[in-house]
């Protein structure tokens, strides 16, 4: 009897150890298992949390293409509607000055003083003027040597080129030899004073928005 | 033969079968404890996979609705901005348009100056 509980005792003890490390490694496992389980659900938040920020960043990037591009499209045809505005002044402003032509006081004395201009630039003793066609029939080019060597303080040999310019107005004045030449046309004024127009014309018509 | 010493024998067989049942009961036990714990770890991956699908899909619908509403909000914003600009420039053409004769004579001025 006290033989048969003693190997009773010693089978419980072996199945009891038994019973003990089965569930040390099922505890384990589970413990494992949850470890697992918290780093990958850390991980998948992050995954999920960055595509999130990702697409946040898109979409503000996307937000700030369309109206980006809304406003580029609204710039140009901005400065689309004011250059036909400043083409538009310039051409009238161009269109008044070659009427100053029909003029003829006004156009001699405007002649006048850019046949002076030039001749102070050139500072030379004797010069040659050019003229268009037209000037050289309409134009007293008598009266116009004398009023410039009257006004001239220095001694000075004016001549009118006989062969016509190819220009609408204004004038020419070379050296004798015509090396040197200081033009004073109206599509060189033009040309030159485009700048300039351009800023005050947009400076009168768009004030402070140009 | 001792009667005592023959059942003690006898005895000793059984002691030994039982010892080597539980032996053999004791192994089963641990091997089924192994099993149950191979399951548990395989488990985790089944589990892993299913969580990062669903949020990750989550996360995917989620950013593409935030990209839509941006678009949308995007498209509004420069219309809006594009309907009032349109009357902006309008009035800056109509204004500029006023002034044209005095600038045409400034211009004409700075010709002839």
């Amino acid at each position: 009897m006290s033989q048969m509980s003693e190997t009773s005792r010693f089978t419980d003890h072996i199945l009891a150890t038994a019973r003990g490390k089965s569930q040390a490694i099922i505890a384990k496992a589970e413990d494992e298992r949850q470890r697992l389980l918290e780093e990958a659900r850390r991980n998948i938040d992050r995954e999920a949390a960055e595509i999130t920020r990702n697409a946040e960043a898109d979409a503000e990037g996307v937000k700030r293409r369309e109206i980006s591009e809304v406003r580029h499209r609204v710039k140009l045809r901005e400065e689309m509607e004011k250059d036909k505005v400043l083409t538009d002044v310039l051409d009238e402003t161009k269109k008044k000055v070659h009427e100053i032509v029909n003029d003829k006081n006004r156009y001699s004395s405007y002649l006048l003083r850019l046949v002076l201009d030039s001749i102070r630039q050139l500072g030379m003793q004797s010069v040659r003027v050019h003229l268009n066609a037209e000037d050289l029939k309409n134009i007293d080019t008598t009266a116009l040597v004398r009023e410039v060597t009257n006004t001239v303080k220095t001694p000075i040999k004016v001549e009118v080129a006989k062969n016509p310019l190819a220009t609408s107005g204004g004038v020419v004045v070379s050296s004798s030899d015509d090396k040197i030449r200081i033009v004073n046309t109206f599509e060189q004024r033009f040309e030159a004073l485009e700048p300039k127009l351009l800023i005050e014309a947009g400076r009168l018509l768009f004030g402070d928005h140009t | 033969m001792n009667p005592v010493s023959c059942d003690t024998a006898m005895s000793g067989l059984e002691i030994v079968k039982e010892i080597v049942d539980s032996e053999k009961e004791a192994g089963n036990l641990l091997v089924q404890a192994e099993a149950k714990a191979l399951e548990i770890r395989k488990q985790v991956d089944d589990i892993i996979l299913i969580e990062h699908e669903e949020k990750v899909s989550a996360a995917k619908k989620e950013a593409a609705s935030t990209l839509q509403m941006a678009e949308t909000r995007g498209k509004s914003e420069a219309l809006q901005y594009e309907k009032e600009s349109e009357v902006r420039i309008k009035e800056l053409i109509q204004n500029a348009s006023a002034k044209k004769n005095s600038a045409v004579k400034a211009l004409y001025d700075i010709i002839l100056r």
